[in-house]
């Protein structure tokens, strides 16, 4: 992985973490280290709309434009990286 | 994975629903009296979550049509409009809608899923982008998907978030479509139409509404919230169905394109599908009629929407941002949520449950659509039934 990409995903897992404060707020046990490794549905349990709600969030962000028929090779953070590194270097 | 292994996940969400005393996916009406009750599990049940906005499904005149054309045109048309199954009257209801929209095209389908998909997959292809409403319906979400273009969310209602996608585009933007919808089926919000047609004529993009649930209730005339909004002239293509309002089956979409009159070569939900059947499109025909000649069903239906809405505020449940027939209750979590409807069910009230995904937030909703039909005394027993529920 290159140091852009390493950076890009320390940003997701900055941004994952802000989503999911409610969360973990009010259901403290759901709280989980996240890696690159991180799956976004088995591990962090969200739904298929709030992978979409979450991609917006990173598009906000980061001032791009992810379309969600890419979103069906992404299932870990590390996937969700790249995707983002793909349309920034584009 | 095996072939029908998937299926153990969709059994387990099922186990979960099979906790309680019903079952909201297997609700099954026995007899339907009317336009608003019917009999469910041996009891008189008020049906509050039909979208029989304008309680025409047993409207004398509507019937009438129906039966007419089953027995002078028979039970079907065996074919597709590409083939066999274009019959006059399918043609005048395009024609009928069309000037009912005051736009020159009209197009119909055989389920408003059918022209959702239809309408979405003819218009779009692959390198075309659209921006799609995060709320949207699933049926625009699946049109989108089938056509090949690139989706792009915007938040729900959210015009400076759908600006921002649009400025990301850049000269893309002359191939975008925007798509949102007039009334939100879930919390019963309406998108704000006037100021997402100010930003897409800005931008040069083009502009679909699905009215499903609008068409009939809002605006002087029934055609929506872009009546209602006064921006129904700069709407590029408008959508719905006839299964709601219509109280009969099938969809359409409107446009002042001409590009409209060549959708049925390239849309194959249109063409790989038959047509209605005669008695429905009479029907269709029959209520499009009593929805123009009749604009005191859609009085009476936001008099009762009303009644219901403040009924339930003055009793302290959360609900949808705004009065519409479609009134959201928010219970929160799907444990509580369901042993609400269980408990509605017995009272003698149906609604539909809205759980997560199927909802638009992380909470559950009890969500009612009021209906024309309903009486004050119909709705008066809804809202005691909701007492009860708080009381209990």
């Amino acid at each position: 992985m290159s140091n852009t990409n390493a950076s890009i995903e320390q940003q997701i897992i900055s941004l994952l973490v802000s989503y999911l404060a409610p969360r973990w707020e009010s259901d403290p046990q759901a709280r989980t280290e996240i890696t690159g490794a991180t799956n976004l549905t088995s591990d962090l349990t969200l739904d298929s709309f709030q992978v979409m709600e979450f991609l917006m969030e990173i598009e906000d962000a980061l001032d791009l434009a992810i379309d969600m028929n890419s979103l069906s090779d992404v299932h870990t953070v590390s996937d969700l990286a790249a995707l983002v590194a793909s349309r920034l270097n584009a | 994975m095996a072939l029908l292994d998937k299926f153990q996940a969709v059994a387990s969400v099922r186990a979960g629903l099979n906790t309680s005393a019903h079952d909201p996916t297997r609700v099954l009406i026995d007899t339907i009296l009317s336009a608003t009750e019917g009999i469910v599990e041996g009891r008189r049940t008020i049906l509050a979550g039909t979208n029989n906005y304008l309680g025409l499904t047993f409207d004398p005149a509507c019937v009438a049509a129906g039966q007419s054309a089953l027995a002078s045109q028979g039970s079907g048309t065996t074919g597709s409009r590409m083939a066999n199954g274009s019959y006059a009257t399918h043609a005048s209801l395009e024609q009928e809608l069309a000037e009912f929209y005051g736009m020159p095209y009209g197009m119909v389908f055989s389920t408003g899923y059918a022209a959702n998909l239809g309408t979405l997959a003819a218009l779009l292809t692959q390198g075309d982008a659209v921006l799609l409403d995060a709320d949207a319906h699933a049926s625009l979400y699946d049109g989108c998907r089938m056509s090949g273009a690139e989706i792009f969310r915007f938040k729900h209602n959210d015009v400076v978030s759908l600006e921002k996608r649009l400025q990301r585009l850049g000269k893309r933007v002359e191939n975008c479509l925007i798509v949102t919808e007039g009334l939100y089926s879930v919390l019963g919000d309406c998108a704000p139409l006037r100021q997402i047609v100010e930003v897409a004529q800005r931008f040069g993009a083009k502009l679909l509404v699905d009215e499903a649930h609008s068409l009939g209730v809002y605006g002087e005339h029934g055609r929506g919230v872009a009546e209602v909004e006064g921006v129904l002239d700069r709407v590029d293509f408008v959508v719905g169905t006839f299964s709601k309002s219509l109280g009969a089956m099938g969809g359409f979409c409107v446009s002042p394109h001409p590009e409209l009159k060549l959708f049925r070569y390239v849309s194959r939900p249109f063409i790989f599908t038959a047509s209605s059947s005669p008695s429905i499109i009479a029907t269709t025909r029959e209520a499009l009629r009593q929805l123009r000649a009749r604009p005191q069903l859609r009085q009476t239906l936001w008099r009762n929407a009303r009644q219901l809405y403040q009924g339930l505020q003055s009793i302290d449940y959360t609900l949808g941002p705004e009065v519409s027939p479609v009134v959201a209750v928010r219970i929160g979590e799907k444990e509580a949520a369901l042993e609400c409807w269980n408990r509605l069910l017995e009272l003698g009230i149906y609604v539909n449950l809205m759980i997560p995904p199927a909802s638009p937030d992380s909470f559950s909703y009890l969500r009612c659509s009021v209906s024309a039909a309903h009486t004050t005394a119909q709705i008066d027993t809804i809202l005691e039934a909701f007492q009860q529920l708080r009381n209990s």
